[in-house]
């Protein structure tokens, strides 16, 4: 219930901070756009030119860029800015008060930044999975629907959880300030189906840095190319990073010293 | 003035020499996407033999080679010039009697480059091996003849990019104009996939504009694709373009440097 307290007032901050960037907010959107724009435009190169990459037509792309664009929003909108303050907080030392308060230090750092105005990208990203799984003609039960959304969700707690591990590490690192870059940088991957990349890219995007997770997976549950097992397994994997990047979390903070001392 | 270059090379050179952990990793954001490009594509000229006229192997060879142009005719001085507008500590470069961004911001961009190339080798070297590119069409004279051409891409390209990093001098959004002209690069240069394959109406116009200067022109160049017409056409456009990226940014820049006004004590 605090939590929950919690997170709607870091909401109403964090409205009232950017209703003091109108004019921003509103080039950011169009820009957003023209890269919505860009991504169909790139799609609809491709498919000039195949019917299918990877096994995958046209519709089930631009629903599977629609779940890229979650985890795009995810990224952008919790992920930069939080990253940005935690540095400074270890550089500054201004994480000691972040630690003072009464809360979980975890759920703090990660939730008090969020990109209001990203919350569109959400809806636009909903009516690409829409459309793209209407043109795509895959026939989608009440089953695969749900485990669509349990698998995205589960995979969004994956990137989360991973996204803690690399932030904890400057705990031990201090001048480690580049910490999420490289799930940055290999998002991309994550707007094709990994299906089609070659098996080294294919290990380091599930395993290493799981951003295939949180993509192809989901749309796979969505297409019912997964057995329940399979997806029994990948929720099970979510749970588990999500524990094992809280402990991870925990032993960091005992490394952390405070900036001046 | 060479000893003034030589001076801000030593200056550059150590202050970049500081970052080169963070260098790697703006490498890979380099580095994803080509790879990215190449898997998709490839993937397809498999499937169907050819794209186009284009084989797998043509793919190959196009992103590998573009890798190693990219690095050379990009640059970064959005990131490194048009924050110091903003805060003000471009004050302190105004008044030394060399120009901020044709000597300073130049230099640094070019051990920037010379680092991440440093650190781009043994990558390439390794994605080499991974993607066995057969690069039998390359020839001594045409990387020869690619070399001014990529020069002259990176001297585009910086002094366009620091025309528009110079409209910091006029707003606070000189990063989203960066990111819109970014686009357009990604639109017109060949960086998302050779030319040829991109709509009629894009190839029309992007002959008409400097972005494939960049990536496209090199390329083929190395590879050996072109005519000799068409070198010397792309030579002539590169020189084009050079005069009026030079007459774009002295005008910006003087009269930006004119609407300077620092902020803080």
């Amino acid at each position: 219930m605090n939590t929950l307290k919690l997170l709607s007032a870091f909401l109403k901050v964090n409205i009232q901070m950017s209703l003091a960037y109108r004019a921003d907010t509103v080039v950011n959107i169009l820009l957003n756009l023209m890269w919505l724009g860009w991504e169909l435009l790139s799609l609809s190169i491709i498919f000039n030119n195949t019917d299918t990459i990877g096994g995958w037509g046209f519709g089930e792309l631009i629903a599977l860029l629609g779940v890229f664009r979650l985890v795009h929003t995810l990224m952008i909108a919790l992920i930069w800015p939080n990253t940005e303050k935690f540095n400074q907080s270890i550089r500054d030392g201004s994480m000691d008060y972040t630690l003072l308060q009464p809360i979980n230090s975890m759920f703090l750092v990660t939730f008090s930044r969020i990109t209001v105005w990203r919350a569109w990208d959400l809806v636009l990203a909903a009516i690409l999975i829409v459309v793209g799984i209407n043109l795509s003609g895959d026939t989608t039960t009440l089953f695969s629907i749900l485990t669509f959304i349990l698998l995205t969700i589960s995979g969004a707690i994956v990137i989360y959880s991973l996204w803690i591990v690399l932030i904890a590490l400057t705990f031990w690192f201090t001048k480690f300030d580049n910490n999420v870059t490289i799930l940055q940088a290999l998002l991309d991957a994550g707007r094709y189906p990994v299906t089609v990349y070659p098996v080294w890219l294919q290990i380091l995007v599930t395993f290493v840095i799981p951003i295939a997770v949180a993509t192809t997976i989901p749309l796979q549950g969505l297409r019912g190319d997964l057995t329940l097992p399979r997806v029994l397994m990948f929720t099970a994997i979510g749970i588990a990073s999500f524990l094992i990047a809280s402990q991870v979390w925990k032993r960091g903070l005992k490394q952390y010293s405070g900036a001046s001392s | 003035m060479l000893k003034i270059f030589q001076r801000l090379w030593q200056v550059n050179w150590a202050e970049q020499w500081q970052y080169r952990a963070n260098l790697i990793m703006y490498l890979l954001y380099w580095l994803v996407s080509p790879i990215i490009y190449l898997a998709v594509w490839t993937s397809i000229a498999q499937s169907k033999g050819s794209v186009n006229g284009l084989t797998a192997n043509d793919f190959t060879t196009y992103y590998m080679t573009l890798l190693i142009v990219d690095q050379i005719t990009s640059n970064i001085v959005i990131h490194t010039f048009a924050y110091k507008v903003q805060d003000g500590s471009l004050s302190g470069e105004l008044v030394r009697p060399i120009h901020p961004m044709l000597t300073n911001a130049l230099v640094n961009n070019v051990a920037f480059k010379i680092l991440t190339i440093m650190g781009f080798v043994p990558i390439w070297t390794i994605l080499y091996f991974l993607f066995k590119p057969d690069f039998s069409s390359v020839t001594l004279i045409g990387i020869l003849i690619a070399i001014p051409a990529m020069i002259l891409g990176f001297l585009v390209s910086f002094l366009l990019s620091a025309a528009i990093t110079s409209l910091a001098f006029w707003t606070t959004r000189v990063y989203s104009i960066h990111e819109f002209y970014y686009a357009l690069s990604l639109l017109f240069s060949g960086q998302f996939v050779p030319l040829t394959l991109m709509p009629k109406l894009i190839q029309d116009i992007a002959q008409y504009l400097p972005f494939q200067l960049l990536i496209y022109f090199p390329i083929q160049l190395i590879l050996g694709k072109l005519s000799s017409a068409q070198i010397i056409q792309g030579y002539l456009s590169g020189l084009i373009w050079l005069i009026a990226a030079i007459t774009v940014f002295n005008w910006v820049w003087q009269n930006g440097v004119k609407r300077y006004s620092a902020v803080g004590a």
